[in-house]
């Protein structure tokens, strides 16, 4: 993930004096002591809870650990199973549709109702709490019986079209051709936590940048252009690359609405939903973590572009 | 529990480092425990055990019960109750198992004992005194896996069709005659019905992926889910037969469309078509009577499932376990499980708490004895079960390890087909080329 | 932002954007509403009845929802208040000190563990939930809280800290650099500088943990088994049952009360997620 260098390479703030460079120098070495004492807490973390489980889980992926007995050295045998696998290639496609839909979908709705709310209005506490709400709700069983209560067959849109006259007969959330589709609506619905995150890096842009653009006399769709993008793009950037992480890892939408299937004929497969079937339903764990790494590999590749490309458009104020 | 939360704030506030070993757990890791007395354990001369059963808020009510009875009988005993519901407790449990944790004694259910068993994971329960002399005939073997004495029958089970009679009634169609009718009566019927209705109401639910159907279905024919040796013991003709049975249902609208079926598949139990009132049949297991009336909000004709030849006591029905109580292989006191398991199925006070809410006992003894305390449907149940004992056939084996997917399978490939994406040879060739495959893996 | 306008124009946009919103908060709400309307049904009632028209407040789900389980429903809120507080004082701690090195500090490695850090939250967590499983049973967690607290002191959540540096690396750096050349030690600066201006993101990371933490479901299901030791998640699923009939009104009740928090905390907690920062004069 040679792109993260990237986050080596801080810009320095303008040009610089050489006694700012030789204090930077003796400072080197106390950052090297400081930044183990302020990362202390996360080491202790990692080697105590995660390192250990995420290496258990690659050894497992060479196995044929089916939770019940000690696993078997099988080599490469899951990943031969992995290239043959139909249905591991499906949920791959409905996973890949649903993050490169999805996503950007999310990202833009949060962002515009973001700039909406962002102040200068009555009523804005409670707006902002009520576009919460969803994400709020997001796994419970109310969201899913709701979801075909709305898109079932003979669900509310149905009604509706049903009341103007159209023969109305397909169950949105059960028809292979729409079932996605309405995931993909309810990720969208759900943008309450980026939303968030976007209101506060809005907060954090200083004041004086507005001033200064305003005496110029920028109109809203350049101050827009000229201050906002460009000093939210860190934050933009920081929702991007955990959207497409999690949507890569979508799972609890998909698991209520289909009962866990990821029916109906797989349209709604999630990569996860298989996994879980795979490790959890057909006791399979050796398999299901040969699928997790291979998930990993993948959304790694994602974020490693994504970091390569925010080169040419975060901004740092650093 | 009222010291884990104290000592539990008492070292949050200490702060995160100060943690370290919590005694809060009933662990066994013996380290001091981090102030104000500790967890519970075993004082030497008490056997401490744990137990798992997935539930409704009744079941927990009558489980939590018949422990306290238990424990106040024998004050050696001292017994955990780990409650779940269904669709997360086999998360659990497979976690546990898999960290040697599992619980001592565990309601098990059909479709998994197998995966359980076959693996190791559950004791021989015939090796430490597992007494069914009082079974029901036929009964004492559910649990039984070559040779291997997995679970014990924790309540008897079969099959039927319910039907909402007052439907029938105001819809002017005649309720078949449980003795006589056939296959192809099922689907006169449900067409009948459907037509009687306007199409406002759909004659019968989908069974089209309903492997307790197939099954009964196959049994007539001669064949088997499974056999011994971990295979299917029918082959694909007789899935492309049953396939072809149902797409007449289809063609005439009498059961609900590919859609629907998609939906209801994952639909809670309280939303079921004949529940709502927009099917006018539907099956259902025998011990599931009582929450389906209530339910419903009405009071259902529990009928047996049809037959080839218009005769059931050619119908080759069986007695299921709804679900077994087995014990872990891992527990440390085999032989107090064991002693916990017989109290349940065995004793009168077991049986006097619980009654039939896990279906009527295998031991025909307590089943009697139980039989004048039981509420209206459970009577009604008792006696369905009673009457259909003539018509018994053997009892199918459990399904092998990966056999419990059966049904889910059989759901994908069968809405394939209602969706036109497969035909008939090709959706029973692919269910049947994965049901193998899966039985081998 | 916009220059000066005649004040007609304004009203008239200021009105329909309300309109806008409003209109927007009816799709947002919707389920809520039905979820309210629900637990004022009789169960057997709810899912034969279509729309949201109530003919009689049926209140019974409430007692009964607070009654039903082995201890009155407010235990089973502490037991999440508990976790809930704890998660969220380890999160603000534990991943505002690492953001702080990452983004502000040049030490040796510093490239591959922040790779490490992001690597952790790319494995779909089911295939690690068994080793953790053992790894907290050998540390004699098992049901205890502390499964559910004791990462978060020590910054699992990779989310929270990305976050945090993404935050921190937008705070210019003449704000703290005056501060370093004349020698403020890194935890003075990291405590009087960073913390006051990373606000809003440490009210964001706080209203995150909160919400996300109060309705965990799978960590509680697999780390408490005792039912005195259940959250909130766990009583709820408690009243339904996938094989027989499940008390849908209790569960609906019981779902509207556990909500009744997260509202709070959000409509009380967005006025520190939207303060500007102080130096600059934000309003």
């Amino acid at each position: 993930m040679s792109a993260l260098s990237e986050l080596s390479k801080l810009r320095t703030g303008g040009h610089q004096t050489p006694e700012q460079r030789a204090a930077r120098r003796k400072e080197t070495s106390r950052d090297n002591r400081a930044g183990y004492a302020f990362l202390a807490p996360w080491l202790v973390g990692l080697f105590a809870f995660t390192i250990g489980p995420m290496l258990a889980s690659l050894y497992l992926s060479f196995t044929d650990y089916n939770l019940i007995q000690s696993p078997n050295f099988t080599g490469f045998d899951n990943i031969v199973r992995m290239l043959g696998d139909d249905r591991l290639h499906q949920s791959l496609r409905v996973t890949f549709t649903y993050v490169l839909v999805g996503v950007p979908l999310q990202l833009i709705v949060a962002l515009g109702i973001a700039l909406l709310l962002n102040k200068g209005m009555r009523g804005l506490p409670f707006y902002r709490s009520v576009f919460y709400l969803p994400s709020m709700l997001g796994g419970s069983v109310a969201v899913s019986l709701l979801w075909r209560q709305i898109f079932g067959t003979d669900g509310l849109i149905n009604q509706l079209l049903r009341a103007l006259g159209v023969d109305a007969t397909i169950g949105y959330v059960s028809h292979p051709d729409y079932a996605l589709w309405t995931l993909i609506l309810l990720h969208v619905w759900t943008f309450g936590s980026p939303m968030v995150i976007f209101l506060a890096g809005l907060r954090q842009i200083p004041t004086m940048y507005y001033e200064a653009a305003a005496l110029d006399g920028a109109n809203s769709r350049k101050i827009f252009l000229r201050v906002t993008l460009p000093l939210l793009s860190p934050i933009i950037f920081f929702n991007l690359v955990l959207q497409v992480i999690g949507a890569f890892q979508s799972f609890t939408q998909a698991f209520i609405v289909s009962g866990g299937s990821g029916g109906p004929s797989d349209s709604t497969l999630f990569y996860t939903l298989y996994l879980y079937e795979r490790g959890f339903t057909n006791f399979q764990m050796g398999y299901a973590s040969a699928m997790a790494w291979l998930l990993l590999v993948i959304i790694a590749a994602f974020t490693a572009i994504n970091f390569f490309a925010a080169k040419y458009w975060v901004f740092y104020d650093d | 529990m009222t010291t884990t939360r104290r000592q539990f704030l008492a070292m949050a506030s200490m702060g995160a480092a100060g943690l370290g070993l919590a005694g809060c757990s009933r662990g066994d890791t013996g380290d001091g425990d981090g102030g104000g007395g500790g967890g519970g354990g075993g004082d030497g001369d008490s056997t401490s055990l744990t137990l798992t059963w997935w539930g409704n808020p009744t079941r927990n009510q009558n489980t939590t019960d018949a422990i306290d009875a238990f424990t106040t009988e024998n004050p050696n005993f001292s017994i955990e109750a780990q409650p779940g519901e269904w669709a997360s407790y086999w998360d659990r449990l497979a976690t546990q198992t898999a960290g040697n944790t599992a619980p001592d004694i565990i309601q098990m259910d059909m479709a998994y004992i197998s995966e359980y068993g076959q693996r190791g994971a559950l004791l021989d329960l015939a090796e430490y005194g597992l007494d069914t002399s009082k079974f029901i005939e036929g009964t004492a073997d559910s649990g039984v896996i070559e040779g291997t004495n997995y679970g014990v029958n924790a309540g008897i089970n079969s099959p039927s069709v319910l039907f909402n009679a007052a439907m029938f009634e105001e819809l002017g169609v005649d309720l078949p005659d449980d003795t006589t009718w056939t296959w192809d009566d099922w689907l006169t019927t449900a067409i009948a019905i459907t037509e009687a209705s306007g199409g406002e109401i759909i004659g019968t639910t989908a069974f089209i992926s309903n492997d307790v159907m197939l099954s009964a279905w196959l049994r007539q024919r001669g064949k088997e889910l499974f056999i011994e040796g971990n295979q299917p013991g029918f082959d694909v003709s007789d899935i492309t037969e049953w396939l072809e049975y149902h797409l007449q249902f289809a063609d005439a609208g009498a059961m609900p469309s590919a859609s629907q079926i998609t939906e209801e598949a994952s639909l809670p139990f309280d939303q079921g078509r004949l529940l709502t009132g927009t099917a006018a049949m539907s099956m259902y297991w025998s011990n599931q009577l009582d929450a389906a009336e209530a339910a419903g909000g009405t009071e259902y004709a529990m009928l047996r499932y049809p037959s080839f030849d218009g005769d059931a006591t050619t119908r080759k029905a069986w007695y299921k376990a709804s679900m077994l109580w087995s014990a872990s292989a891992r527990t440390e006191n085999p032989e107090a499980a064991v002693e916990v398991i017989n109290w349940w199925v065995n004793s009168t006070e077991a049986a006097e708490i619980c009654l039939s809410e896990r279906g009527i006992p295998a031991n025909g003894e307590i089943a009697e004895h139980i039989s004048s305390m039981l509420s209206d449907p459970q009577q009604r149940v008792a006696a369905f079960i009673a009457d259909i004992e003539p018509e018994l056939g053997d009892t199918p084996i459990a399904p092998p390890p990966g056999g419990g997917q059966l049904g889910s399978l059989l759901l994908r490939y069968s809405s394939d087909l209602l969706f036109d994406k497969l035909t008939v040879e090709e959706a029973a060739t692919g269910f049947y080329d994965e049901l193998v495959t899966s039985l081998g893996g | 932002m916009a220059g000066p306008r005649p004040d007609a124009v304004s009203r008239l946009r200021s009105v329909g954007k309300h309109a806008l919103l409003i209109a927007a908060s009816l799709v947002m709400i919707y389920p809520l509403v039905w979820m309210l309307v629900s637990s004022l049904r009789p169960t057997d009632v709810i899912f034969r009845t279509p729309g949201l028209w109530l003919n009689e407040l049926y209140l019974d789900n409430y007692i009964e929802g607070w009654t039903a389980l082995a201890r009155p429903f407010d235990w089973y809120i502490v037991n999440s208040g508990i976790v809930v507080v704890g998660a969220v004082v380890g999160n603000l701690l534990s991943c505002s000190l690492a953001a702080y090195a990452f983004a502000r500090l040049k030490f040796r490695l510093r490239t591959l563990w922040f790779a490490i850090m992001l690597m952790t939250i790319m494995l779909p967590f089911h295939v690690v939930i068994v080793p953790q499983y053992i790894v907290f049973n050998t540390f004699g967690m098992v049901n205890t809280f502390l499964p559910l607290v004791l990462p978060k002191f020590l910054a699992t959540d990779a989310f929270f800290v990305f976050l945090m540096v993404q935050f921190i690396r937008g705070i210019p750096r003449e704000l703290d650099e005056a501060a370093r050349i004349d020698g403020c030690g890194h935890f003075r600066i990291f405590f009087r500088i960073i913390i006051p201006l990373m606000v809003p993101a440490l009210a964001t990371a706080a209203i995150f943990t909160f919400i996300w933490t109060w309705s965990d479901f799978f960590t509680s299901l697999i780390y408490l088994t005792a039912p005195d030791m259940y959250t909130v998640p766990l009583a709820l699923r408690s009243f339904l049952d996938a094989t027989s009939g499940s008390n849908w009104g209790a569960m609906f009740a019981m779902s509207i009360v556990s909500l009744v928090p997260l509202f709070l905390v959000f409509l009380f907690g967005q006025k520190y997620l939207i303060q500007g920062i102080a130096t600059t004069g934000g309003k």
